[in-house]
């Protein structure tokens, strides 16, 4: 197999590169003049970086992507901004994507993984208590959420336009926060940063994690499963723990945070309170926090891990205990 | 008594919805006489996206189109650099008014195209040189003219820009970036603010310009230095992008100095001490200390009345040009202003470019000199 991957130096990407070539895969990753391609390739290591070809360039056109693409028979698109504004997230992972999906059906390729996200759904109408999986509807104002998921969305009603219009074979892969060395185990799920402090959103909701490895693994398998066309699969690991667990085990590693606790009833009138200040201000404190993202953000769900386990085949093998264990090794909490 | 009607709100357009379209959206819905009609921008996935979350009517991935069908009064363009210019012309064409994001032009010879054809169909422009209706540079130049300083001597602007920042890093990441092939690169797009400051208080028309700029670890210029010299006044122009993010202007007056830092929103008075010898080492941190609690009480007192805004100085301004052009007075910013600006940065980086190239046949000889070595 042959695949395309954008985003290959990245977090995921370089995990998702190792992982296709572990399974004999040929990867032509795509970096931009400014990649760290050394550092990939120490962490490819030398036995497997012959089967990577690099090829330099950027998503900004369909004939750049056409040519970027080559004769490879799966894209695998990682790449996406991680942050900056609406419009810039736009201009980096939505506009991009067109291209790219636009190249990849004039190549014909035989499968197309997009990498979305698990914020993609609309979990400020669920009910407390109910259940996230596959089937529920993608957020239908994706305008209200935050710049990020709010790409993420478009991103991925661009790719369903295109597999209905072109018949384009794509599996789309929603993986939750995705965690590990370098990048921590803390995110917005369990509260927002205020200078040193954390505001410790509830503490009781499960927190919709996934270890970089085993969403790499995932990632992977999307490219070499059968009969996965058309589908989208969660990606969470399993024995996820709450906010409050998270912060215990991070104080028992020797890595206490300074947290405030918003209680669970709480969290939504005091963002309600903050949007309307927010508006009434005209902007004088930014629209960060709105009732409907933190509906969407810190509900109690239950999430379900089942269909990519049942289709993909996929199983998260590192723990979390372990995945925990390792984040914190590798710096940063 | 009926109570005077007030004029119909303009139609507003914009074209180009990336990064600062968010702030000409968010301060056009803060000013009455504006009504936002339409957004435009080449990739329809951003024109949507501006308007989802600006509620705005009309979206467009084709100017013509979009002057055609939602006929604006005044069109803004937030589009990269490049195309101010052709973009300009085309909505004068159309009868529109335009509101252009800094810099103006590509050159003062495209500036002055432009400006002709504005005077020639009538029609008003303004150039987003927003930061001289900030509140706080208001603030500096009524103090100027209450004699604070006493008569202005010397104006000192800074600008930290660390290229690891959202926009420095795309143009650092990118050897093809469209900023990076402006004739004055990175500094184009980005020293009009630091600039227009120092020239509100330096009338010269033709200030002598001595600029040289310099590269760090980077493959491009990233760091640049002008001095202005006008009859009476001088002026000087750090940017830096090896400093942290900064927005910074020193008034230096014969009798004591105002520094304006646009980040914080103060401003702060100097002046020689008053008491002699070691007395006066007291007396200055008192009155330092004093200028500190002055700064703290206007912005607590700004901040409860929720005045606090990144863009104020764009709002203020946009709400000037709209008062300009319905009640067909004088530009906020005049033609010539524009003008001005562009010729002297087209000098500046003239400049840094004849230093360079001299710089360049110097190389050489000091190679000569290693190779005896």
């Amino acid at each position: 197999m042959n695949v395309f991957l954008t985003g290959g130096t990245g977090f995921l990407g370089r995990r998702v590169a190792k992982s296709l070539l572990e399974r004999g895969a040929h990867v032509r990753c795509l970096v931009r003049p400014s990649s760290d391609v050394r550092s990939l390739q120490s962490f490819i290591g030398h036995d497997l970086w012959n089967g990577v070809e690099l090829v330099t360039g950027d998503l900004t056109g369909v004939d750049a992507c056409r040519r970027l693409i080559g004769h490879s028979d799966t894209v695998c698109h990682v790449a996406a901004s991680l942050s900056g504004g609406t419009a810039v997230m736009f201009l980096n992972t939505v506009i991009p994507t067109r291209y790219l999906l636009a190249a990849a059906s004039q190549a014909g390729v035989r499968r197309f993984v997009q990498i979305s996200s698990l914020g993609v759904y609309e979990a400020a109408n669920l009910l407390t208590g109910a259940q996230l999986d596959e089937q529920t509807p993608l957020d239908s104002h994706p305008e209200l959420r935050d710049p990020y998921t709010y790409s993420k969305i478009v991103q991925e009603q661009v790719a369903w336009e295109y597999r209905a219009q072109t018949n384009l074979p794509l599996t789309i892969i929603r993986p939750g926060v995705i965690y590990g060395p370098g990048r921590g185990v803390l995110s917005n799920r369990v509260g927002l940063k205020l200078g040193p402090v954390l505001i410790k959103m509830g503490g009781s909701q499960t927190l919709p994690y996934t270890y970089v490895d085993n969403c790499a693994a995932a990632v992977s398998q999307a490219c070499f499963a059968e009969n996965v066309d058309g589908q989208a699969f969660n990606i969470l690991d399993d024995g996820l723990p709450t906010g409050t667990q998270l912060l215990r085990k991070l104080r028992r590693a020797g890595q206490g945070v300074r947290a405030l606790w918003v209680p669970r009833p709480m969290i939504g009138p005091l963002s309600s309170v903050y949007e309307w200040y927010s508006r009434w201000s005209q902007g004088q404190l930014p629209g960060v926090i709105t009732r409907y993202r933190s509906d969407s953000m810190w509900k109690k769900l239950n999430y379900s891990n089942a269909k990519a386990k049942a289709q993909l085949g996929w199983r998260p093998h590192v723990t979390f205990d372990e995945a925990f264990d390792r984040s914190i090794a590798g710096g940063q909490a | 008594m009926n109570k005077p009607v007030p004029p119909p709100r303009l139609r507003m357009a914009l074209i180009g919805c990336g990064q600062i379209a968010d702030a000409h959206l968010q301060e056009a819905a803060k000013v009455d006489s504006v009504e936002v009609v339409a957004v435009c921008d080449m990739h329809m996935d951003l024109a949507k996206q501006a308007a989802a979350r600006f509620r705005v009517p009309g979206i467009y991935d084709n100017l013509d189109r979009m002057l055609a069908e939602a006929k604006p009064d005044v069109v803004h363009i937030t589009t990269p650099a490049h195309t101010h210019g052709p973009l300009t012309m085309k909505a004068l064409a159309a009868g529109c008014h335009v509101y252009v994001e800094k810099p103006f032009t590509l050159d003062a010879i495209e500036a002055e195209t432009v400006i002709a054809a504005a005077e020639s169909a009538e029609k008003k422009l303004c150039i987003g040189h927003d930061q001289l209706f900030d509140p706080t540079w208001l603030d500096c130049r009524s103090r100027i003219a209450a004699g604070q300083i006493g008569h202005v001597r010397h104006i000192e602007s800074t600008l930290g820009y660390p290229i690891s920042g959202q926009f420095g890093a795309v143009v650092a990441g990118d050897p093809r970036h469209w900023v990076r092939q402006l004739p004055g690169g990175l500094f184009q797009n980005t020293i009009s603010h630091p600039l227009y400051r120092i020239l509100d208080l330096l009338p010269d028309l033709h200030p002598r310009v001595e600029a040289r700029w310099d590269r760090t670890k980077y493959d491009f210029p990233t760091e640049l230095w002008v001095q202005l010299r006008g009859a009476e006044i001088t002026g000087s122009l750090t940017f830096s992008s090896s400093v942290y993010a900064q927005r910074v202007t020193r008034v230096y007056g014969d009798q004591g100095m105002l520094e304006v830092d646009f980040d914080a929103q103060t401003i702060r008075r100097h002046t020689a001490p008053k008491l002699p010898g070691a007395f006066g080492r007291l007396e200055m941190p008192f009155r330092q200390w004093r200028e500190g609690a002055r700064n703290l009480q206007r912005n607590l007192w700004r901040f409860l009345k929720c005045e606090i805004h990144y863009f104020s100085g764009m709002r203020n301004l946009m709400a000037e040009f709209y008062r300009s052009i319905q009640q067909d007075t004088e530009q906020p910013i005049t033609n010539a202003e524009m003008l001005r600006v562009t010729r002297i940065m087209d000098e500046i980086f003239a400049d840094c470019r004849s230093r360079e190239e001299r710089v360049e046949e110097f190389v050489p000889e000091t190679r000569e000199l290693e190779v005896v070595r």
